[in-house]
């Protein structure tokens, strides 16, 4: 028999003893930098561009829109907490609870992503991204951030499903990872909101 | 010594093969997850794209080597170079030393029986012979990459460039970028995770070091490279408007994002070689690195350092010179770390008891290449003079003896000095040091005339140039020596596939090297280690009373963990184990998703995108599938 | 002190030895950089943003946290003196980081008095 595993849950948790972070946590965490350095180069370039440009925007585009993107945002920073709680239920062994509020999230982000696509769509009927500088960073910025928040709500389906089975180590992690990464999506939000202040003073 | 050398017969033993071998035939091949396999297949892929960019090569300098020559026309040859460039860079060099090295000796370094995330290994692998094939399908169809490797805006714009000659660039580049991302994941958490208890990070093998500064350089610079390329996609195809002046666009900002990228893209192509160099050298000189912490570092510090000299590629663009003189400062300091490893390198060879054997040679070839190269380099942190100079061949002759001589010379000396590793036989030693020689000749006739033809004036680029300038004889002197430098590697290349059939046996160790894999079987077996090793030094197979203490180990059943497909974790700093994690075995998911990845590019290079966006749909299908079972039930 | 709390404590300073003055510089490049670009740029050339100025609070707030580094790497490293960099954790991994790093941030110093200085030096937004 090989040495001792520490394999066994402390009590009232589901998750093992460790010392160290799991393995699948630094495989997240590092991704994590490598997407918040995608959009770290996108903002720089919106910078960048900003300052090609005397007026931002550009005579002949309107101010993008502050308030229904800011309630929007809030919103979905308001998930985060959602989806930080079904971590903490599961992590408690409590599968249903973790799966309600994951459905819980799901259902707020879509309808999130639902008006942003409304919002995305009208804004592509006021100004082309081809018009000018200003119009393609800003569509593909906000296009590269409800990509990013689709891909959330991916995870978080698959989360579901795989949770009707029941509660692993693996699963667990899992749950923790699409944690992290919503976090990370959320922060973006934030930031996305930041340049479209911007661009409206 | 090596346990199972001893004791094949071990229960213990079998159960660990019967755990960990894989499925015999091609099938094995796409659905493995296996380390070494997965290195082996990166292996012969980037000799075989090595080949394509030499043939490339040869054809420029054929067509250089005398003046208003017509070997090539002018279109064709702005397809061979910057397929040549393309080709070396993203579809050798670099898969070669992380994919290939990486990949088969850091599990084996450390102590590990895989790599942290072996499915995703796979997918590293698919997604980069997928980039490689799309890429050369583009040339093979007359419409090969033609704006150089860096790929310039405006000439890269549709305006100039109608034909999808870019298309299969860019596209090409974003597939290899999440190829080498997911690469790059793999090896920190790896090298982070898996190490055998008690090697801490101060005990990490310097090779590690180096593999670790690679992944965090390509975490930290791919995504300039993808946000340019999609930019420059989105452009091309959609008409936006990043690059175009009169629409407040900047052409400069192509050049800002990918030099973003591709600065600290030189150093990735350098570290794992000198990482490679950090093997040979203490093996072969009889004793440790000196300096062993500062070598490590300065590892770290030229990844790091290299992220704040990108401008430097831009000293002639106009840029005001306030602005350039940070790059200026940062390009005079980075030169500082590779120094001191140059210093360490060869006072821990002069203080050893060397033996010049072929993999030494090759070392010793890297350095004299790397600081002749590096002096070259560093006078380019000058603005004035780099002003002067840019474009001429005086930079193709700088970072020819920096890839060639400081990428290429080590690959050339790791593959003698692991040789015998892979495949349990010696290579013959007189031929691997002819083929030193060759390739030693080869590259300084071709790429030192390079550095006074380019002061003369002769620019980068050119399909021909006029008689009478006083470049003929440089470039014809070249042009042989690209032919001699040619006879050098098929000379290695025949080295290695006549000892693969008849070199004699090279047991477990035949160079008394320091580090972990040498106390294993060669061929490794399926599992690494049958005992998962006590390491309380940087050089574990120096530590005789370690390997003792492992001999015991197997009877006893410690740190053997043969009940299922299993390799332990320890703590990130202090390589204390903490638990034992369950491996996947072959999985066709991977290969699977990166199939769907690549069509979904080829649509978005036809333009077909709700296509793509369906073969996108089945990436994400295959990711669900790929995750639906857990490692020990896949 | 705790055993625990003064270990919590060594720790920063090995990584603060470390990493400081790498994040120093870090942070002088880009918002060097970032400050030179703005200020020779079409909209901000309105802005008069004054250059000199802040590269001298770059360097006078760089320098100052760049030296603190290179202090915490001495500290750690002749705490760890009679160490070799192969011995076990964590101390041994303390010196062997320590050993490295008061060698590195030297050059971090080095990089940001040449850039500050080679900013101030010249005038914003001439030509090369």
């Amino acid at each position: 028999m090989s040495v001792i595993r520490s394999m066994h849950a402390p009590p009232g948790r589901a998750d093992r003893h460790r010392i160290a972070r799991p393995n699948g946590w630094w495989g997240v965490v590092v991704f994590i930098a490598t997407e918040a350095t995608l959009f770290g180069t996108i903002f720089g370039s919106y910078f960048y561009l900003r300052f090609r440009t005397a007026a931002w925007p550009p005579k002949g585009i309107p101010d993008p829109a502050v308030t229904v993107p800011a309630i929007l945002t809030a919103v979905l920073v308001a998930t985060s907490l959602v989806v930080q709680l079904a971590f903490w239920a599961g992590r408690a062994g409590r599968v249903r609870a973790a799966q309600w509020l994951l459905v819980l999230a799901l259902i707020v982000q879509g309808a999130y992503f639902g008006i942003q696509m409304h919002l995305f769509l009208d804004d592509l009927d006021k100004f082309s991204p081809s018009g000018s500088a200003y119009a393609s960073i800003y569509f593909t910025m906000l296009g590269a951030h409800h990509a990013h928040v689709v891909f959330g709500m991916f995870l978080e389906l698959f989360l579901v499903l795989r949770l009707v089975a029941g509660l692993t180590n693996y699963r667990l992690i899992g749950l923790q990872a699409t944690t992290f990464y919503w976090h990370f999506v959320n922060v973006l939000a934030l930031c996305v909101l930041a340049t479209q202040i911007y661009a409206a003073l | 010594m090596a346990v199972d050398v001893r004791a094949p017969e071990h229960p213990r033993v079998q159960r660990l093969e019967q755990v960990w071998e894989e499925r015999p035939g091609i099938l094995g091949w796409l659905t493995t997850v296996d380390h070494k396999r997965i290195g082996l297949l990166y292996f012969f892929t980037t000799l075989a794209f090595f080949g394509a960019g030499g043939i490339e090569a040869l054809l420029i300098r054929t067509q250089l080597a005398q003046p208003e020559s017509k070997v090539l026309a002018p279109d064709t040859f702005n397809e061979l170079f910057t397929t040549h460039g393309v080709t070396m860079i993203f579809l050798f060099v670099i898969p070669m030393t992380t994919g290939a090295f990486g990949n088969y000796l850091v599990p084996l370094m450390i102590g590990s029986r895989d790599m942290a995330f072996p499915r995703m290994n796979a997918l590293s692998y698919w997604l980069f012979l997928g980039s490689g094939i799309f890429i050369y399908i583009g040339l093979f169809m007359g419409f090969g990459p033609n704006a150089g490797w860096f790929d310039y805006v405006p000439l890269a714009l549709r305006h100039f460039n109608p034909g999808p000659n870019v298309d299969f660039y860019a596209l090409g580049l974003i597939l290899n970028g999440v190829s080498s991302t997911l690469a790059a994941i793999n090896f920190i958490v790896t090298i982070f995770k898996l190490r055998a208890p008690g090697m801490s990070l101060n005990r990490m093998p310097l090779f590690c070091f180096a593999m670790l500064a690679v992944s965090l350089a390509l975490i930290f610079a791919l995504p300039a490279l993808t946000i340019d390329l999609v930019f420059l996609e989105l452009s091309r195809k959609v008409g936006f408007q990043f690059f175009i002046p009169g629409n407040g666009g900047d052409p400069l900002l192509w050049q800002h994002l990918f030099w973003l990228f591709a600065h600290p893209e030189v150093y990735i192509i350098v570290l794992p070689a000198f990482g490679i160099a950090t093997s040979i050298i203490p093996t072969f000189a009889k004793r440790r690195m000196i300096a062993f912490p500062l070598v490590a570092l300065a590892e770290l510090l030229v990844a790091f350092i290299g992220f704040g000299v990108w401008a430097h590629h831009m000293f002639a663009t106009g840029l005001p010179t306030i602005t350039l003189v940070f790059f200026a400062a940062a390009t005079l300091m980075v030169v500082i770390p590779s120094t001191i490893q140059v210093y360490a390198w060869t006072m821990t060879v002069s203080a050893g008891r060397p033996e010049f054997r072929a993999p030494l040679l090759f070392i010793g070839g890297f350095i004299v290449f790397f600081v002749m190269g590096g002096l070259s380099g560093i006078m380019f942190a000058a603005i004035p003079f780099d002003q002067a100079t840019t474009d001429t061949y005086f930079v193709v002759a700088h970072f020819h003896f920096i890839i060639f001589g400081a990428a290429v010379f080590p690959i050339l000396g790791g593959m003698y000095y692991w040789f015998p590793k892979v495949t349990g036989r010696l290579y013959h030693e007189g031929l691997a040091q002819l083929s030193f020689w060759l390739a030693f000749v080869g590259t300084a006739l071709t790429f030192f005339p390079m550095h006074i033809v380019g002061l003369i004036g002769m620019p980068r680029r050119v399909y021909t140039y006029p008689h009478g300038l006083g470049w003929d004889s440089y470039n014809l002197i070249e042009t042989i020596g690209s032919y001699i430098l040619a006879a050098g590697l098929l000379l290695v290349a025949f080295n290695l596939i006549y000892s693969r059939f008849s070199g004699a046996p090279a047991g477990p160790d035949p160079f008394h090297g320091g580090t972990l894999e040498w106390t294993i079987p060669s061929p490794p077996p399926h599992y690494n280690f049958a005992v998962i090793p006590t390491v309380s030094s940087a050089y574990p197979n120096w530590d005789e009373p370690d390997r003792a203490v492992d001999a015991g180990k197997l009877e006893r059943g410690e740190l053997t963990y043969e009940a299922g497909h299993e390799t332990p974790t320890s703590t990130v700093r202090d390589g204390v184990f903490d638990e034992v994690v369950d491996m996947p075995s072959e999985s066709p998911w991977p290969v699977t998703l990166a199939f769907f990845a690549a069509l979904a590019l080829v649509m978005v290079l036809i333009s077909h995108y709700a296509i793509a966006g369906i073969f996108l749909l089945l990436v994400l299908f295959s990711l669900a599938g790929w995750h639906w079972k857990e490692p020990q039930e896949a | 002190m705790s055993v625990a709390r003064q270990s919590k404590g060594v720790e920063f300073l090995q990584w603060f030895g470390l990493l400081g003055a790498a994040i120093v510089w870090t942070a002088q490049l880009i918002v060097g950089f970032g400050v030179t670009v703005a200020d020779c740029s079409v909209a901000g050339a309105g802005w008069n943003i004054d250059v000199d100025t802040w590269q001298i609070v770059l360097m006078a707030i760089g320098v100052p946290l760049a030296v603190v580094s290179e202090v915490a790497a001495l500290l750690i490293f002749s705490e760890t003196r009679g160490l070799h960099h192969n011995d076990p954790p964590p101390w041994g991994r303390r010196h062997f980081f320590a050993a490295a790093a008061v060698w590195g941030n030297l050059l971090f110093i080095a990089i940001i008095l040449l850039s500050g200085i080679g900013a101030i030096y010249n005038t914003p937004c001439q030509g090369s």
